[in-house]
């Protein structure tokens, strides 16, 4: 067989389910089919678009397909079409469904766990009372997690952040990294190699679900104060325990990114990962606001989460949609419309500061700590063309920088 | 494979997402069906990972079972085992095949079905 195998492997941690043998083949399988998905099914959608979708657009408009709309109309037609995209809607379902089977029956296990650790660590764990979940998040349950991610069907319930966790790197395919932190460690390594010299002395990152990102900036800046912030009590508990489980005084709190309750000029850096793409389009003017807010004068915010759409040509634009459509992602292509860089400049970041640039994904990193984290198979992760469809094409994240003016 | 039992007061976890699910197919049903085949295949290939460890397992405990498995030579009851458990398989596999036949058989028809439940429902 000439073709790279992934064999990847997520850390244990004491907030993991225990996974027994079958539970495990069962979530391998998932994540082995979307890998054949990505590399056996997504390559025959460029010439069944060119010689047969494209060419009956013509005939029957009497023009070709203009842009992504145009595009999609032809190809949900077609049955190539349709068995992938009915295989990636099925691989997300499976990888969810396999997932649940340990959590559900450890659940009380799992929460007492969480509490005992949490309990034990000196980092701050705040969950307001009355606490409102923004709509755009509990509207639908963003890609297909069953009870997205606040549901709570328990007192101190801690199972959607387990989800999400084991789902996260079967999502990933393991590209992650053994501790699904590999987006963090990509800004860190940014912030390393391209603002050379900062030294944030307090870090907020946005939108945190359980802190997978946000514990690379407390390995990189072991003095500095950190903070995880996110609308779900769940995810929020979790990341608190897990953090405390990694040995790491991380705080995490509950609290929307649109209008955190910190003080001005409170952050040297303020970063998220994928959040912006499911939040709304009110919501992600206010949020940029809200980081020039927190800001200190000469302080950066840095996103990573989607490149626009402009930046593509349709069919690539077009596969990268079929997440609006088929994942649960409702504000993942409309995201991709909106000008960042205005967002910023309005939010009051000068526009010299702003720019779109590429934080190179860790992944090569993680051949030394993780188990199945061979080195061919990492370095063919890290070392690839960008095609559309694939996790983490291209091997980097876009991230989306700004500088708070100077005082 | 061990299968604990939950205890019905026992919290459960969510098991379906919200947000209507999309149809990929024109064919009623298909979509439903597809997703059962991937759920077998998902089965099959854990059955395939249970086996490898038990052979894995055995080699490690000095039980070479691949090699054991190669070298085993089946007598003629072995044969005839393996041969009812195929001829079972496949007549279960093609159960609605065989009704067909039979009922073409018994020249049965969707029509003596509903003139049953007439005839039922008023004698």
């Amino acid at each position: 067989m000439s073709q790279m195998l992934n064999t990847f492997q997520q850390t244990a941690h004491a907030m993991l389910p225990e996974i027994n043998h079958d539970e495990r083949a069962r979530q391998e399988f998932t994540k082995s089919f979307k890998g054949f998905i990505q590399s056996g099914l997504l390559p025959g959608l460029t010439p069944v678009y060119r010689t047969r979708v494209a060419k009956a657009f013509e005939r029957d408009q009497g023009r070709p397909p203009a842009d992504r709309r145009d595009i999609r109309a032809g190809m949900v037609k077609d049955l190539y079409f349709q068995h992938y995209a009915a295989a990636n809607r099925i691989a997300q379902e499976l990888l969810w469904e396999s997932t649940n089977i340990s959590i559900d029956r450890q659940l009380p296990d799992l929460i007492e766990k969480a509490k005992a650790l949490s309990a034990a660590s000196p980092a701050k764990l705040d969950l307001p009372e009355g606490f409102e979940t923004p709509r755009y998040v509990t509207a639908l349950d963003i890609h297909c997690m069953p009870g997205g991610y606040a549901t709570e069907v328990t007192k101190d319930d801690v199972a959607a952040g387990v989800l999400y966790d084991r789902g996260v790197y079967l999502y990933a395919m393991g590209y992650m990294g053994p501790f699904n932190d590999d987006m963090g460690r990509s800004v860190c390594n940014y912030i390393r190699r391209k603002l050379k010299g900062f030294a944030p002395k307090r870090i907020l990152d946005l939108g945190c679900t359980v802190g997978h990102a946000t514990l690379p900036f407390k390995e990189l800046f072991p003095d500095a104060e950190v903070w995880g912030v996110d609308v779900a009590a769940p995810q929020v508990r979790y990341a608190h325990a897990r953090a405390a489980a990694m040995g790491l005084d991380v705080n995490f709190a509950q609290m929307n990114a649109e209008k955190t309750s910190f003080p001005d000029g409170h952050f040297d850096l303020v970063v998220s990962h994928i959040l912006l793409h499911e939040t709304s389009g009110k919501a992600m003017p206010k949020i940029f606001k809200e980081c020039a807010r927190l800001l200190a004068p000469g302080g950066y915010m840095i996103h990573a989460d989607l490149p626009p759409f402009d930046l593509m040509d349709p069919f690539t634009q077009f596969i990268l949609d079929n997440e609006t459509w088929y994942n649960n992602e409702p504000f993942w292509g409309a995201m991709r419309e909106l000008d960042q860089i205005q967002l910023a400049k309005d939010a009051g970041f000068p526009s010299d500061t702003i720019r779109f640039d590429t934080a190179p994904m860790a992944v090569m990193e993680f051949v030394a700590e993780g188990a199945g984290y061979s080195e061919a198979a990492a370095d063919a992760v890290a070392d690839r063309e960008f095609v559309a469809g694939e996790y983490a094409p291209g091997g980097g994240w876009e991230v989306l920088i700004a500088q708070k003016a100077a005082a | 494979m061990t299968h604990d039992v939950i205890p019905p007061e026992r919290p459960r976890v969510v098991r379906d997402a919200k947000g209507k699910r999309p149809q990929f197919y024109e064919t009623p049903g298909l979509d439903q069906a597809m997703s059962m085949i991937l759920v077998l295949a998902n089965e099959l290939s854990v059955l395939h990972d249970r086996l490898d460890s038990v052979e894995r397992v055995s080699k490690a405990k000095g039980i070479d079972l691949p090699a054991e498995i190669e070298a085993l030579v089946l007598d003629q009851e072995a044969l005839e085992a393996r041969e009812a458990w195929r001829q079972g398989f496949l007549d279960r596999l093609y159960y609605l095949a065989r009704k067909d036949a039979h009922e073409a058989a018994q020249a049965d028809s969707d029509e003596r079905y509903t003139s049953i439940i007439e005839d039922i429902a008023t004698s």
